[in-house]
């Protein structure tokens, strides 16, 4: 009998979309539990590492959102076809997440001067990440193998905001472009996107 | 026939560090590879690498990068990653939170500005007990992280104590101690650190 999975993560994208999309795109139902800001406090001293998200399978938890999307991504068979393929997918992903990294060091960061000079930063490091990524990719439409894994999601996660910007940003990225098409075209993906509450990040 | 391993990374512990444990903990042979900053400006030149970084990990001829993911893929390959997708999770888990650390220590010891490296150090002095309080309440009774048996959650948080180690006892963390002991007396750990070479990070 399939497991009872629940997520939980603040009303956000960030680090929580990934595992969210993972679901969204093998058709997996789970409930999708977002906390407020305000009941965080109160909430951190019953997780596991005071951090969320948190992923509760039958009752047991697990943290750290990577650990999360690798075991959802493995348990619904979107973690590629063989350890090999499943380790280049992991490398796209670790990735992605550098470059999320960037993004959010740059959004969040309080100093004004700090700010614009990590701002100015992202416009090589996007497009040296995306130089990559296109050598990188598989022809069809997907980062890694013949059909979508997890490494397809999560470079649409760290596109969000890049797109959302310039949305012409994969203009000379065909290969990239197409992945971002098949992971649209996924029909629980854009269910999921339809519906998903509108964040900042 | 056993895969030819080729680990290429910098002559440190760093990021390069984790990997080599695990093949050290599992016995298999592999090409430690170690650049100085002149011999990686000349690799990178060459333009073979994934994502223009090192660690890289070639298996017969074929090239990944991102060092978890690395790391990740050895475990698996090994049989050091957990027994079963749950446990997989919980030693990802482990060793995610072990890489935030990981960063966080990189970060300071690197940081030239002296303001912020001294900020640092006093984010850390919260930071360790913290993680170690965590890590000693969601370890296992048998002595290792996960399970009953050596994964490299336990090498993982082994690696990143190196330093800690030095100016703080585990006294107050009886199983983290036990997972201490259970690394180094491993076999294949304890010839490897008798003979790697001594950097000072």
């Amino acid at each position: 009998m399939a497991p009872k999975y629940k997520f939980t993560y603040f009303n956000l994208r960030a680090r929580g979309e990934l595992s969210r999309l993972i679901f969204a795109a093998a058709g997996v139902q789970y409930e999708d539990y977002r906390i407020d800001f305000p009941q965080w406090p109160a909430f951190k001293e019953k997780t596991p590492m005071g951090q969320m998200p948190l992923l509760e399978a039958d009752g047991k938890v697990v943290c750290q959102s990577g650990a999360i999307a690798r075991y959802l991504a493995r348990e619904t068979g979107l973690g590629g076809k063989s350890s090999w393929e499943e380790a280049q997918v992991d490398m796209f992903v670790c990735g992605v997440n550098d470059l999320i990294d960037k993004l959010c060091d740059a959004h969040f960061a309080s100093d004004e001067a700090i700010k614009e000079e990590r701002t100015k930063a992202l416009g090589p490091y996007v497009t040296k990440f995306l130089d990559n990524y296109e050598k990188l990719g598989g022809p069809d439409g997907h980062l890694v193998g013949t059909s979508l894994t997890y490494a397809d999601l999560a470079f649409f996660v760290g596109m969000h905001d890049v797109l959302k910007h310039r949305a012409d940003a994969l203009e000379k990225f065909p290969k990239l472009a197409k992945v971002v098409e098949r992971v649209r075209e996924n029909k629980g993906v854009a269910a999921y996107i339809a519906e998903r509450p509108e964040t900042n990040i | 026939m056993a895969p030819k391993y080729k680990f290429t990374y910098f002559n440190a512990r760093g990021r390069g560090e984790l990997v080599r444990l695990i093949f050290a903990a599992a016995g298999v042979e592999y090409e430690d590879v170690r650049f100085d900053w002149e011999q990686w400006l000349a690799f990178k030149a060459k333009g073979t690498t994934p994502m223009g970084q090192i660690p890289v990990l070639e298996v017969d001829g074929r090239m990944m990068c991102q060092s978890l993911a690395i790391a990740r893929y050895v475990a698996r390959e090994t049989g050091l990653c957990g027994t079963t997708s749950w446990e997989e999770a919980q030693a990802d888990m482990f060793v995610c939170g072990a890489d935030d650390l990981l960063t966080n220590l990189i970060t300071v010891r690197f940081e030239k500005d002296e303001a912020k490296k001294e900020e640092g150090k006093r984010d850390l002095a919260t930071y360790v007990p913290n993680f170690l309080a965590n890590y000693e309440k969601l370890c296992g009774t048998e002595g290792y992280l996960v399970g009953t048996s050596l994964t490299y959650a336990d090498l993982a948080f082994f690696n990143v104590m190196h330093d800690i180690l030095k100016v703080t006892s585990l006294d107050k963390y009886p199983k983290l101690a036990k997972v201490v002991e259970h690394v180094t007396a491993d076999r294949g750990v304890a010839t490897w650190l008798a003979k790697r070479p001594d950097t000072p990070s």
